[in-house]
């Protein structure tokens, strides 16, 4: 039966002000279901916080740049370092933003065209934080520095070229989501690219970066043409090309991750239950598309990143903040993948306590992924120490057996409170926290903060402080069994609370 | 084996959905829970299987409280929906995981699984597929298999002729059939289809809004007084 032509010609307008509306709805009540008054005040009150510091930037950025760049002029620093600023930022949406994809998907049934859906979305994608926040800095920059510059003869077009690089910004992270659902190896590429262009870029002191944004932007600020024009056309092509892609994404829709060839591994029937729960561990990793990349990524982290990070003798001189390097080197997939231990068996949680499956048997074997997670990481880091700042591998030891003694207990002290259901793969987008609610980046305050601040009390004494952490984290491998009896009576304690909430699904 | 209800209720905020004063079951015993949608079946079975907490009242299996005592699990085989299966498993790795759960050796749970080629043929099965692959009606026949395989005192089954293909529900109608002659299995199996449940169960639990309406052993007559339920329910709710 053909859709009657008067609902599948629903005005442009009609189809925009029922979508917004829609959406509009959606929103509210999303909010209203969201985080507890805790979590919400102190979200509030770090976004508050952020954007005062943002605005003293803007406003009194000589003092800044005084402090750092000395011989230049607020303007040059800022034109100069303005591509770096956009690509530190885009880590930054690439990891939260929001995609419109699986927004459309609800209404592709309905009689509306599907040019009007995605010019919706598309639009209203632009409504995002990750486009307003930087011009709490931009906006004040502009009025003080930019407008005042005797070096400046067209101020409006500079301030024009930043907003077009947000809109460039928005759209190739669009893009590149849409593009690596499809192909997630050549974000792994795309990863080591970047890192060895940058570290080249960086310790050579080629400065091309720096070079093309001077350039672009100090000729923008001069009224050239050229250059901005190089922006339009950079922004419009990025814009039509995510357009298409969300087009095409929609009109041949991919409904799940396909695995052509299952790669399996056994382990001996003599490990028992625990053994074959560490497998169901190890294999839910790998067969699901956003487990695998939390262990991807701290693969990454732990080699090409730390690479990057010792390599540059400037960074992490202290004790203090090299303990941030520690953590990370041998404790990035527990603090990340960790703190969810139980929220990825959100889909079949069911599976495993109706089946004769002690929960003390469920958390030693996740301990135990845990821990060797710590193991693993350690030795793929320990050679990079080693070259580059041999003084750090004391400090890489006792991080060893912090993060697997420690780290690794508090995060299932909070995984065990957890009752937010993830989505490990069928719909989820690409790599990133969509979805993940506020409450787990809080969660890095208690798992993160308490080695780092202890390395501050310590600084003056930072081996004593590197015994002690080592220590600690010894004294707590060796009470294990203590922790597995711990979080199981806990488990059986809030085992319906955590029913309930994996049963709602993923947000 | 023995299970009872001893003045159960659980409701979801304001709406009782399960109210049940005293009711029980013994050892060997096939029951079949019918009744409209909404009438309290899957809280019925939730509350056995410990995944809902009643707000008053016990439920106790062989005596023990299911609230305090977890040894229920080592002697219940059940399935309720795909969230009992691990989806990023194959079919061969999730039984072989339901059988190590059960204390069982690859061996001998692939000799147990032989008993069941002719509902679901594991050695001609797919190993490279994952369940998340599979389409409704298999997924299910894996999650029954599962529940049927280790021969558990206790079977608890939601709708499984739902979604079957005819053979397989002739099958599945035999095994069960075969569960509680042979091996006097317990089994608590919630249907809609009236016709498989009269063939299958000899008691039968009516629910109607959360009560327990009828409770009676199947006879001949079962089936029209079933029939004559529902049609006067169903007028009730048109009128």
């Amino acid at each position: 039966m053909r859709t009657p032509s008067h609902m599948t010609s629903s005005t442009f307008l009609g189809s925009f002000g029922l979508l917004a509306k829609n959406q509009y709805k959606i929103a509210l009540r999303s909010m209203q279901m969201q985080q507890g008054w805790f979590v919400r005040i102190v979200i509030g009150l770090m976004m508050v916080y952020s954007a005062f510091i943002l605005l003293t930037l803007g406003f009194f950025f000589d003092r800044f740049s005084e402090e750092l760049w000395p011989s230049l002029d607020p303007l040059t620093v800022v034109n100069r370092y303005l591509l770096a600023m956009f690509v530190s930022m885009f880590f930054v949406r690439f990891l939260f933003q929001k995609t419109p994809k699986l927004k459309i998907i609800p209404y592709l049934h309905l009689p509306i065209r599907r040019s009007s859906l995605v010019a919706f979305f598309q639009t209203s994608s632009l409504f995002s934080i990750h486009n307003f926040y930087p011009l709490l800095f931009f906006i004040p920059f502009w009025m003080i520095y930019v407008r005042e510059s005797p070096l400046a003869d067209n101020q409006n077009m500079w301030l024009a070229a930043v907003v077009l690089l947000i809109g460039t910004s928005h759209f190739v992270n669009l893009l590149l989501r849409a593009v690596l659902q499809r192909k997630a190896g050549v974000f792994y590429a795309l990863m080591i690219v970047f890192m060895v262009t940058a570290f080249i870029d960086e310790t050579s002191g080629i400065g091309l970066q720096q070079r093309i944004s001077e350039y672009l932007f100090t000729g923008i600020l001069s009224g050239g043409l050229v250059e901005f024009s190089l922006l339009f056309c950079t922004f419009s092509l990025v814009t039509a090309a995510s357009t298409i892609q969300l087009t095409r994404s929609i009109n041949n829709p991919e409904t799940r991750e396909e695995v052509t060839r299952v790669t399996t591994f056994a382990v001996p029937e003599s490990w028992g239950l625990v053994g074959q729960l560490v497998r169901l561990e190890l294999l839910l990793m790998w067969r699901n598309r956003r487990p695998r990349h939390y262990m991807l990524v701290s693969l990454l982290f732990s080699t090409m990143y730390l690479l990057f990070m010792l390599s540059n003798a400037k960074a992490f001189s202290g004790y203090t903040m090299a303990a941030l390097l520690g953590l990370f080197a041998s404790g990035g997939f527990a603090l990340n993948y960790g703190q969810l231990m139980f929220g990825w068996d959100s889909e079949h949680y069911t599976a495993l306590v109706t089946r004769n499956i002690p929960f003390k048997a469920l958390v030693k074997a996740k301990l135990i992924v845990l821990q060797g997670s710590c193991v693993v990481l350690f030795v793929l880091s320990l050679p990079l120490f080693i070259w580059f700042r041999p003084e750090f591998v004391p400090l890489h030891f006792a991080f060893l057996f912090y993060n697997a003694g420690i780290t690794t207990i508090l995060v299932m002290e909070l995984a065990s409170r957890n009752s937010q259901a993830v989505d490990i793969g069928k719909s989820g987008g690409f790599f990133n926290y969509e979805g993940f609610s506020a409450k787990h980046w809080l969660w890095f305050i208690p798992t993160a903060l308490p080695p780092v601040l202890f390395m501050l009390a310590m600084h003056s004494r930072p081996g004593l402080g590197l015994i002690g952490l080592a220590t600690f984290g010894f004294i707590s491998i060796m009470l294990t069994d203590m922790w597995t009896k711990y979080f199981a009576k806990g488990l059986q304690a809030r085992k319906h609370t955590m029913i309930e909430g994996f049963s709602k699904g993923a947000n | 084996m023995r299970i009872e209800f001893d003045k159960v209720e659980k409701r979801f905020g304001s709406k009782v959905a399960l109210s049940i004063p005293a009711w029980s079951i013994e050892s060997g015993e096939v029951l079949g829970l019918v009744g409209s949608n909404g009438a309290g079946k899957t809280t019925f079975l939730r509350l056995l299987l410990d995944l809902l907490r009643p707000n008053t009242g016990s439920i106790k299996i062989n005596g023990r409280s299911l609230a305090v005592d977890a040894s229920w699990r080592g002697i219940t085989g059940s399935f309720l929906d795909r969230s009992f299966l691990i989806e990023y498993l194959t079919i061969p790795e999730y039984l072989e995981f339901v059988g190590a759960s059960f204390g069982f050796s690859k061996k001998e749970t692939y000799e147990r699984l032989a008993h069941f080629e002719s509902f679901l043929p594991i050695s001609r099965v797919d190993s490279t597929r994952l369940l998340r692959d599979l389409s409704t009606g298999n997924a299910k026949k894996v999650g029954i298999l599962a529940a049927l395989f280790p021969t558990p005192e206790l079977v608890v089954l939601d709708e499984p002729f739902a979604n079957l293909d005819p053979p397989s529900q002739i099958r599945l109608k035999d095994i069960l059939i075969r569960a509680a002659q042979v091996e006097h299995t317990t089994m608590i199996i919630s249907s809609h289809d009236l016709g498989h449940v009269m063939e299958v169960c000899g008691r039968i639990t009516l629910l109607a809004e959360g009560k327990i309406s009828r409770d009676i052993e199947t006879s001949p007559e079962t089936l029209a007084e079933l029939n004559t339920f529902f049609a006067s329910e169903e007028s009730a709710s048109a009128t």
